[in-house]
């Protein structure tokens, strides 16, 4: 939508001249980067699961899980943890079909963050995958569904949000409206609260 | 009156006590039982059982002390058909005397009790802080908080009766003392 | 008597949940008010009724001593002492004569010897006193040969922070009651008592819900969780976790408790949202039921996993952590919370008096201790600033004195 592009655009702006102070969101790790990456299709098997977070991994408190279709384990080594990354080392080698990565970290101030996502092998020298495999992952849907504990309880999670650089879509900025027919200086103003309301919306999301 | 107060205790009043101890009166960990009469332990000897059991002491104990003076107090039940007098109190680290509180000069102040405490019948009296009790004079040691000490009270009649009281630490009740009203052989 | 003897005047849970709901309810009259103000899954199985529970009476005398196994107070007052330089044998008997003689009293409700305020003596509201032995009375006494081997300092752990002024003690009395004045005029007493033998080196004041409030629950602490919910169940297996049952007769239905002192970070357990609290415990904070699980005591199924292959309760959740399933490996937490006063900024002085009673501190609760400082994500929010060891020691008859078996 146009407007709300004007907006995060505003907000950007505002973010930039007001400097405002960093939530507590900001202090949480969150994943960076990962390697197989997210949604990737591969036409080798990956040997290794190599994730990036914010902040620097307390082994104590790093879990790195892959999992298959069906939802059954892949054997994998316990995560070496290097600064801030994690690497897991499978031990067989993977067949042909949609993965699971999972990982479940602490931030430095203890907050837990989990969460998830997917990557394909299609290794057309590799066997075809089961049927179950296919049947049991449906189309991506940006993998980081609300993750583990908090999901299969109906609860809220810690979901971590590797991609997610501004408001999602279902967090909607200022009602239209209120933009459709204001000054440049009005403009502002809503951009403010906008960009508040929108900071905490995603503030919420994350803390819950 | 007096005159019983400094007596030494006869040997049969000691075993007496020992009776009377052995029927727990001890004040530790009693939690409130009675120390009743010897009569009613089998145990007890016919000498004791004649002359122990005048009174039902209760709760007895004493004001720990280094050196000088302290106080002991009970509550003295008479659960007989008769008034029961308490003529002398002694103990084996001190003499002692029974006192009371009474207005001296226009303020409180204790005294030794004339003609003794009478308990009459089917009724009790207390010896505590501020009221009559029974006050141990010259310690010859320290009388320590815990420490239990047989205290043998006379009555009128010549009978006597030895209870075991514990020791504790108290600051309250600083009566006034003022000697020279009771008659007292102290004074 | 065992701690679980049934108090003397105990009366029907009927009357319990009656007379709850009527002090609840205040003016609300009628037997058809009772099963709203009923709180729902709440068991009622609290035998003191609230209009009763000023007058409800533990035993003081039996073979072991009281204020353990029995079902926590709402008010306690730990009491830790030192001893006096020249306390020794002898005077630690005449001392505990006392104690004990004002303990076996008070706690059925009649005032000690000498007691100034007999007034307040009257409502025992189920007090009990609970002696304990630190390591430095044995020394007093010239008999270390006698001190349980793990009732010692507690070996260095990562995450304490201890302060002297809430650790050590020559000797405790745990006080605790149903009514905060009367665990106040108890501690007075006895304090007075203890003067001419020890100085006082700590008290920590702990409660919990007011008696009858939630009849049969597991304690919340500050943090909102349930807390003792691992507990041994009352009888057998809390026997099996906490009474030594052999040995001399000064080890024999002894037990031994560790006070820590859990200081909890307000502050930042509130920056968490509940799901990640949900996630550092490891269980529900409404029902306390494990994340696996629907109701507080289901068992937790530490291997379930999550639709994205996590295990649906983290490995470092304090339920796994703490996690111990043979009745003689557990350790019956009693635990208290204290509440400071905030600082001006308004950030809080919260945590738990934490009393764990154990038959042997070395098999049981080390372990657990251990696996907690090592990894335990509630760490993060927690920090022990205060830890004392003691030998609670058998107790004692009518007429006798806690200790005797020991000192006598």
């Amino acid at each position: 939508m146009r407007t709300r592009s004007v907006t995060a655009l505003l907000a950007a702006v505002l973010t930039a001249l007001l400097l405002v102070p960093a939530t507590p969101a900001a202090a949480h790790n969150s994943l960076q980067g990962a390697t197989p990456a997210r949604d990737a299709r591969l036409t080798a098997a990956p040997t290794q699961v190599t994730l990036r977070f914010l902040q620097r991994l307390n082994p104590s408190f790093t879990t790195i899980t892959v999992s298959d279709a069906g939802q059954r384990k892949v054997p994998t080594s316990a995560p070496a943890v290097d600064g801030v990354t994690g690497t897991v080392t499978i031990d067989e080698p993977l067949g042909n079909g949609t993965y699971t990565v999972a990982y479940r970290v602490v931030s430095r101030d203890g907050h837990p963050v989990q969460g998830s996502y997917r990557f394909t092998v299609a290794d057309p020298a590799a066997p075809a995958p089961s049927a179950s495999a296919s049947a049991a992952a449906p189309a991506s849907t940006g993998a980081d569904t609300a993750a583990g504990a908090g999901s299969a309880s109906g609860g809220p999670s810690a979901v971590d949000e590797p991609d997610a650089s501004g408001p999602r879509a279902g967090d909607d900025g200022p009602p239209v409206a209120l933009l459709a027919g204001g000054a440049v200086a009005g403009l502002l103003v809503v951009a403010g609260i906008a960009l508040l309301v929108a900071r905490r919306a995603r503030a919420r999301r994350t803390d819950h | 009156m007096p005159s019983t107060t400094t007596r030494r205790l006869p040997r049969t009043a000691a075993l007496i006590g020992a009776a009377v101890l052995a029927a727990s009166v001890t004040a530790c960990g009693s939690s409130g039982t009675e120390s009743t009469a010897p009569a009613a332990s089998g145990s007890t000897s016919a000498a004791a059982s004649a002359a122990a059991g005048v009174l039902t002491v209760r709760d007895p104990w004493v004001k720990a002390a280094d050196k000088g003076m302290t106080a002991a107090f009970a509550t003295l039940a008479n659960d007989g058909d008769t008034d029961v007098t308490i003529t002398g109190v002694s103990t084996d680290v001190s003499r002692a005397e029974i006192h009371e509180m009474a207005m001296t000069d226009g303020k409180m102040a204790m005294r030794q009790k004339q003609g003794g405490v009478v308990v009459a019948a089917r009724s009790r009296a207390a010896l505590e802080p501020g009221g009559d009790h029974l006050m141990l004079m010259d310690l010859t040691r320290p009388v320590r908080a815990g420490d239990q000490l047989d205290i043998t009270l006379t009555f009128a009649d010549g009978r006597t009766q030895t209870f075991t009281a514990v020791a504790k630490p108290f600051t309250g009740a600083q009566e006034t003392y003022a000697p020279g009203h009771g008659a007292s052989p102290a004074s | 008597m065992t701690g679980t003897g049934a108090p003397a005047r105990r009366v029907s849970r009927r009357g319990l949940l009656t007379g709850g709901a009527m002090a609840a309810g205040g003016a609300l009259a009628g037997a058809g008010t009772l099963a709203a103000v009923r709180p729902q899954g709440v068991r009622p199985d609290n035998p003191v009724p609230v209009a009763q529970v000023g007058s409800a009476v533990e035993p003081f005398h039996g073979a072991r001593q009281s204020g353990v196994t029995t079902d926590p107070q709402a008010h306690a007052a730990f009491v830790a002492f030192t001893l006096r330089p020249g306390t020794d044998r002898a005077a630690l008997g005449r001392m505990l004569r006392l104690l004990s003689d004002d303990a076996a009293r008070l706690t059925q409700g009649r005032p000690a010897l000498a007691d100034t305020e007999p007034e307040l003596s009257v409502l025992p509201a189920r007090l009990t006193v609970t002696f304990g032995f630190g390591p430095g009375l044995y020394a007093a006494a010239g008999l270390d040969e006698r001190r349980p081997a793990s009732v010692a300092e507690l070996p260095a752990f990562g995450i304490d922070r201890l302060q002297p002024r809430w650790s050590g003690g020559d000797l405790l009395l745990q006080i605790c009651a149903d009514d905060p004045l009367t665990v106040a005029h108890t501690q007075r007493v006895l304090v007075k008592d203890s003067r001419p033998f020890a100085v006082v080196r700590w008290v920590q004041q702990g409660f919990r819900r007011a008696a009858g409030a939630e009849p049969g629950r597991t304690q919340r602490n500050l943090f909102g969780q349930l807390d003792g919910t691992a507990n041994p169940k009352p009888g057998a297996p809390a026997d099996t976790a906490v009474w030594v049952t052999d040995g001399p007769d000064w080890l024999r239905d002894s037990t031994t408790l560790v006070v820590r002192r859990i200081s909890m970070n307000l502050e930042t357990w509130d920056l968490l949202g509940r799901s990640d609290r949900e996630l550092a415990v490891g269980r529900r904070l409404d029902t306390g039921a494990p994340l696996t699980g629907r109701t507080e005591h289901d068992e937790p199924d530490f291997a379930a996993l999550g639709p994205d292959g996590l295990t649906v309760i983290p490995d470092f959740s304090h339920l796994t952590r703490a996690r111990v399933t043979d009745d003689r490996q557990k350790i019956l937490r009693r635990p208290y919370n204290y509440d400071g006063v905030p600082t001006p900024e308004g950030n809080a002085d919260s945590g738990l008096v934490f009393a764990s009673y154990q038959a042997d501190i070395a098999r049981q609760f080390l372990p657990v201790q251990r696996r907690l400082a090592e990894r335990d994500l509630l760490n993060e929010w927690t920090t022990p600033i205060g830890s004392a060891v003691f030998a609670v020691p058998p107790g004692c008859p009518e007429g006798g004195w806690i200790g005797r078996q020991l000192l006598g």
